[in-house]
This record gives structure tokens, C-alpha cells and sequence, in this order.
């Protein structure tokens, strides 16, 4: 199983690093930019939930200071690739507000949004919860290697999760995603 | 500077946090003290087969034996109300075993690691299989649950005697309260947490969990979590079945599914579940329970009978 994930995160990898020096997706105007990578989430103490991001920033907007976020996650490319572990998918919003927006190194701090489902494939476990909003603080680093690579990591914990009586059971508070991102700027 | 002063700034508070943190407030008319101990410490012969008749007739041997074992924290007492429905029915055996580290004292509970307690459920099967025994089963609630699934997944049972049938009641792989998870992180700053338990239960059940048996209980449910994921295969000839309740405060319901995608008999075919309509952790231990109603009772009854229909067949 671990051999099957590296392969499949190897080969995005390479996309990610080919279209970065490819050069030719200009998308949009000078002062914005678009960022576009893989995300590789673990719950702490459950499980490894990847996926893509999609950022956009722009300098029009409170000076480069905040960041917007568009992911998907999910176990089916994770702890669930050949494995009996729970399919379960996020997708979710992010607004994140940049410190050092100038320097290479910034620091973020900001909120997701979104919604957190898990699939139980029997009809003995309809009577259970298996979705819910999801509700998140994060607080991290992006780190901008060359001007077209950089990396985003942080630390989120879920506000919203199951507690064996209602919510979604498998999902967990503390998680640490780190995100590998191509840059598309103007 | 400012980055040196911020750094020792944290350490003196870690430090604070740490070193505030004392043994608990045990009184007498606790199970943690050094008073009160499990009944099956003074009388093993009242609660295990193995004691109670360990040269048995050739038809003694057949007769099935069923061990069942407790959950995190608590002690025999959690399988008293089966013992005591099934008095009366001379066909089958139950033999009680108290998992290691429970029973006694805090500070014993404090140095048990999830190991010890397997092997306490180990320790009755070897001596009931060096006694004679041929038909065996195990019944495991909460935690023993857990145990059992690891001990099946180790493939202890290669030729020896395989358990005919092997019942989960409300298995714990996923905590329903989250911060379990955190265990790792919050444990040693807070050194044990207390339950909220009455003054009866706390005759039965430790009131004080040290972080590090929650931690231990962290890395049994992730270890168990994990050989789910890779696949589960019974031995040929061993049955298991889950009840588990649907709304459960202690072990979260969606462990059940993890069980059952995880778990597949000798030949392939899917384990057998009974979701419960019940709002208990353990829903076969009724007694010192408030506001109980019939269809706890009915729950109760119903599982005990399914056992002994199960074992009997």
C-alpha cells in the first residue's frame, strides 16, 4: 500500500514541478496569483487524507494579506488505497490571513469551511451520522522556495467533530496538512 | 534576545504546568486505593473455570466454556449480570477473567501497559486449554474487545484450539470523545483525568486514569485500528459477532464499521453485527445504571440470549 501511494504522489509531484517550469500558464492579471498543489493532510491519531489546494492571492486585497483557499481531501487517496479504511472526503474553503506577506518566509493564520463526508457502504450503518460542516482553525508557515514553488504548512484543529453520539464519528480535532504549490503569478 | 527571552518564557511555563501536576485525591471507598479489590482476587475459583475445576471429566471438557473480559478501568464486575442470568443453565461455563493492572490499586493500574491486559485474557485460555478444555469462546466488552481482535490478528490460535465463537460487545477502536487522540500531547500536563463515576460505581470501576494507561489505551486502538486496515482473517471454524449500540458515549459507533470492513471469516464471508438501539456503553451491564428502562432490559436479555444460542449451536 505505501508503495502504490508514493508512486501516486511521486508522478503529481513531477506534474506539479513540470507545469511550474513550463511557464506558460499565465492566468491572470500582474498583481494576483494563483497557486495550485498537492495536500497531504494526517488526522492526528487517524488518518492520512490527501488531496489538491487551489490559492489565490492579490495585492489588491488588504495589501497581499489575505490568501483564499479551495481543497478537496480525501482517505481514498490516503489511508484508504488498498486498504479497509473508511472512504471519507472533504471539501472546503479557506481564508487565511498572511504575516510577512513580502518576506519568503510568511506566517498564516485563518479558518476553513466546508463539509466533511465518510462512507459506510452498509445499510446496517444508515442510523449513523457519517457527514458534517466542517469548521476549522489553522495557523502555519508558506515558505516560497523559488518564485514558483512554495510550501504551505499548518496545523488545523476541526471545532466540529462526532463524540459517539451525534457528528461524524472519524472526524478528529488535530491535524497537520503540508501542501507543495506551483505558482502561477503576473 | 526578544526570541531568547519568548523561548524561556514557554520553558518556565511548560515547567510550571508539569511540575504542578500531583497524584490524585484516592480515598478509601475507592477501587483505586488499597482497600477495595476485585472479588476475583480473594475467590478465583467463584470467577474463573480454570480454578473451579481444573481436572474436568471427559464430558466436562466439551461442555463450552466462554471467557469474557472487561473493559478500560473497570473489573469482573462489568460480566456479573451474565454470570448471574446464566446460573441456572448448567450447560454452559463462564469463566471471568480481571485484566491486568485492574481491580487493584491506581498505582498498579498506573504501570499496566495494554500488553499485560491481553495476557490476562491469554492466561485463562492456555489454562483451560492445558486443562482439557476443547470448546472455547470468548466475549470481549469495550477494550477486551480490542485485545481480542489483536489477539486474533496474531494468530495465537494456530494450532491450538479455535475459539468457535468470538463476541465484541460495543468494541472500541475509535473513542467517541476526540481528545483521546490528544493523549499524546495534553497527557503529560495533565497526569490523569477523572471519571464520573457514582460512589457505588467507583467500587468497581478506577475514578482516577492516569495518562499514561490512556496512552496505552491510544496505542492499542491505533495498533488494532491499523491490522483492520491491512484485513482481519478468523481461523477456520471461529465466528464473530458485534453488538454494538447505536448512540454510545465511550466507544463511537463508527468503530463498529471499521470492525466490520475489517474482520472476514476463514472462507471470506462478512462477520455478523447487531446494531443496538441503546444510548450505553456497555449496554449488557445494567446494574448501578439510573434511569434504565425496558428496552435497556430487553437489549440486556436479548444479547445474553443470543450468546447462549450462538455457543449452544
Amino acid at each position: 500500500m505505501l508503495n502504490h501511494y508514493c508512486k501516486f504522489f511521486c508522478w503529481l509531484l513531477v506534474l506539479v514541478l513540470v507545469l511550474s517550469l513550463s511557464g506558460q500558464r499565465k492566468l491572470i492579471a500582474q498583481t494576483q496569483t494563483v497557486s495550485v498543489g498537492i495536500r497531504l493532510q494526517k488526522s492526528i491519531n487517524f488518518y492520512l487524507e490527501n488531496g489538491f489546494s487551489v490559492y489565490y492571492d492579490s495585492d489588491k486585497i488588504l495589501s497581499d494579506r489575505v490568501l483564499f483557499g479551495f481543497h478537496y481531501v480525501s482517505s481514498r487517496l490516503g489511508s484508504a488505497i488498498n486498504s479497509n479504511a473508511i472512504k471519507q472526503d472533504r471539501l472546503f474553503l479557506s481564508t487565511h490571513y498572511i504575516i510577512r506577506p513580502q518576506k519568503k518566509l510568511n506566517i498564516l493564520t485563518g479558518i476553513d469551511l466546508g463539509y466533511f463526508h465518510a462512507d459506510y457502504e452498509e445499510p446496517v450503518f444508515d442510523d449513523l451520522q457519517n457527514q458534517s460542516f466542517l469548521f476549522a482553525l489553522e495557523a502555519g508557515i508558506r515558505y516560497t522556495i523559488i518564485k514558483r514553488i512554495s510550501i504551505n504548512s499548518t496545523l488545523g484543529y476541526n471545532l466540529i467533530t462526532g463524540d459517539g453520539t451525534s457528528g461524524a464519528g472519524t472526524l478528529y480535532p488535530l491535524y497537520f496538512q503540508i501542501s507543495v504549490l506551483c505558482n502561477f503569478q503576473k | 534576545m526578544q526570541l531568547s527571552k519568548i523561548i524561556a518564557f514557554v520553558c518556565i511555563c511548560g515547567s510550571a504546568v508539569v511540575l504542578s501536576c500531583g497524584d490524585p485525591d484516592i480515598s478509601p471507598d475507592m477501587l483505586d486505593g488499597e482497600v477495595i479489590f476485585d472479588a476475583s482476587l480473594y475467590d478465583p475459583e467463584a470467577f474463573l473455570v480454570s480454578y473451579s475445576n481444573p481436572n474436568p471429566t471427559p464430558e466436562e471438557a466439551e461442555m463450552p466454556v466462554i471467557i469474557v473480559s472487561h473493559g478500560y478501568s473497570a473489573s469482573t464486575f462489568e460480566w456479573n449480570e451474565f454470570r448471574e442470568w446464566n446460573e441456572s443453565n448448567t450447560e454452559v461455563l463462564i469463566s471471568q477473567v480481571l485484566l491486568a493492572g485492574h481491580g487493584r490499586t491506581y498505582e498498579e493500574f498506573k504501570t499496566s501497559n495494554w500488553q499485560d491486559w491481553s495476557k490476562s485474557i491469554l492466561e485463562e485460555y492456555d489454562r483451560l486449554v492445558m486443562s482439557g478444555y476443547k470448546n472455547i469462546h470468548f466475549a470481549g466488552s469495550s477494550t477486551s474487545s480490542t485485545l481480542i481482535l489483536d489477539i486474533i490478528n496474531s494468530g495465537y490460535f494456530n494450532d491450538k484450539i479455535v475459539p468457535g465463537n468470538i463476541f465484541l460487545i460495543d468494541p472500541i477502536i475509535i473513542p467517541s470523545s476526540k481528545s483521546l487522540s490528544l493523549v499524546g500531547i495534553l497527557g503529560p500536563m495533565l497526569g490523569y483525568m477523572e471519571a464520573d463515576n457514582t460512589l457505588d460505581e467507583d467500587k468497581y470501576w478506577y475514578h482516577f486514569r492516569p495518562e499514561e494507561t490512556l496512552r496505552e489505551l491510544m496505542n492499542l486502538l491505533n495498533e488494532v485500528r491499523k491490522e483492520l486496515q491491512k484485513g482481519i482473517i478468523l481461523p477456520s471454524g471461529c465466528s464473530l459477532k458485534i453488538y454494538k449500540s447505536e448512540r454510545d458515549p465511550t466507544a463511537d459507533p463508527a468503530g463498529a464499521v471499521l470492525i466490520y470492513k475489517g474482520v472476514r471469516g476463514a472462507n471470506g464471508d462478512p462477520i455478523d453485527i447487531e446494531m443496538i438501539d441503546s444510548d450505553l456503553h456497555v449496554f449488557t451491564r445494567l446494574s448501578l445504571r439510573t434511569g434504565i428502562g425496558q428496552k435497556d432490559v430487553l437489549n440486556q436479555q436479548n444479547t445474553f440470549e443470543d450468546i447462549i444460542a450462538r455457543i449452544s449451536n
